[in-house]
């Protein structure tokens, strides 16, 4: 089973609600699809991890078999690729790798080259549980591919994947969230808070897969929150509050449910919640 | 030989633009004939990459000299490429005064920064 935790707007608690069912969920494993910030590896405390590099692929051309038709470059939707006066100009950075230059070129003059856009860190919590995150390399532009091949790092169709996703609705997120049982979106009560999960709400419906609501930070702000769930049925899981205890915790890098117990179990009832509401998984 | 403006709206009278991948029209000019026309720039809307496609649409409309605002570092390498002389516009306000200027020697040409990698 694959849970994505989601929020829209940044700092709401996604990883701080990861951190907490991970390692209150025996056996569990977790990702931080987060790529350009990775941080749940901190929160969880892996130790000697191990590294693996990942590439995407760009075009190259073989100036004696171009005619310089202009094929590629009128196909190519990111203008990665641009057939000029003499020469056939690519901007690696551009390239999304769809393989499109390749299947458009008449004369067989594309091929392509690799180049690390980031890596994938793999180990162990010192709780015992499987961590993986991604990281981007410092001036790329996505991290598409990371999320990727990040999601394929533990053969885990037996146990219960968390994966901690990106903020925002865009294409990092929707990668992090394709093929996942369930979503949880953490939001907060604030206009901010509730404006973006909005849009998360609209991308997960459109994806087809079904979430329930955190709202941490409750107290906060109004009651907006409450009322756009209400109209929109979508189900809240469960409130952590604005609380100084939790916030304090947080900053030393604690995990809260550790030191106030009672937690513990609002995290495995949530889980439990879900799997039975979810009954064939 | 044929110069492209930056502009906002038709003709010698219209305001330049300040964006060159962005920006709104070319104005094209042919130094020969004297002949002016204003294309709309189809690149002006693309998700990324604007700079390289509006240099293929200067190079489709036979620019010899495009005048510039800032370039990026894409359309920098796309210039080159399609060999299409850059010059810069300076603070000059309409077409009309760019075009003068540039008749009178007055803009400077744009020389090759290290722009990004390419392959």
């Amino acid at each position: 089973m694959k849970i994505a935790i989601l929020s829209g707007k940044g700092g709401t608690g996604k990883t701080t609600v990861t951190s907490n069912f991970a390692i209150n969920i025996k056996n569990s494993i977790s990702l931080d699809s987060d790529v350009e910030e990775p941080n749940l590896h901190i929160f969880m405390d892996m130790k000697n991890s191990t590294s693996e590099p990942v590439y995407t692929y760009f075009p190259s051309i073989d100036k004696k078999l171009c005619t310089l038709c202009g094929k590629c470059g009128d196909f190519c939707n990111y203008s990665a690729i641009i057939p000029a006066k003499n020469k056939v100009i690519v901007f690696k950075e551009s390239c999304h790798d769809c393989g499109g230059c390749k299947l458009v070129c008449p004369n067989g003059a594309i091929s392509y080259d690799k180049r690390e856009v980031g890596k994938i860190f793999k180990g162990k919590t010192k709780y015992n549980t499987d961590l993986s995150y991604g990281a981007l390399n410092i001036g790329e532009m996505s991290g598409v591919k990371i999320i990727n091949q990040l999601k394929r790092s533990f053969n885990s169709d037996e146990r219960t994947t968390f994966i901690d996703s990106p903020p925002g609705t865009s294409c990092a997120t929707v990668e992090a969230v394709e093929g996942v049982d369930y979503a949880i979106i953490v939001s907060e009560p604030t206009p901010f808070g509730v404006s973006d999960m909005k849009m998360v709400v609209e991308m997960l419906r459109e994806m087809r897969i079904p979430f329930g609501l955190i709202i941490n930070k409750a107290g906060l702000g109004d009651d907006e929150i409450y009322n756009y769930s209400k109209i929109e049925k979508i189900e809240v899981l469960g409130e952590i509050p604005f609380d100084k205890k939790i916030a304090e915790l947080y900053a030393n890098g604690e995990n809260f449910s550790e030191s106030i117990p009672e937690y513990q179990n609002f995290f495995k009832n949530i889980y439990k919640n879900i799997i039975e509401g979810r009954g064939s998984l | 030989m044929k110069i492209s403006i930056c502009s906002k709206k038709e003709g010698l009278d219209s305001l330049v633009d300040e964006r060159f991948g962005r920006t709104e029209n070319f104005t094209i000019i042919d130094l020969d004939t004297m002949a002016i026309k204003t294309i709309k720039n189809n690149a002006k809307d693309q998700v990324s990459g604007a700079g390289g496609e509006a240099v293929k649409l200067l190079s489709k409309h036979s620019v010899d000299i495009a005048i510039v605002p800032h370039l990026g570092p894409k359309a920098e390498t796309a210039m080159e490429a399609f060999e299409i002389k850059t010059f810069s516009q300076e603070d000059y306000k309409s077409v009309g005064e760019v075009l003068k200027a540039y008749q009178a020697g007055k803009l400077k040409e744009i020389t090759k920064k290290k722009g990004l990698t390419r392959v």
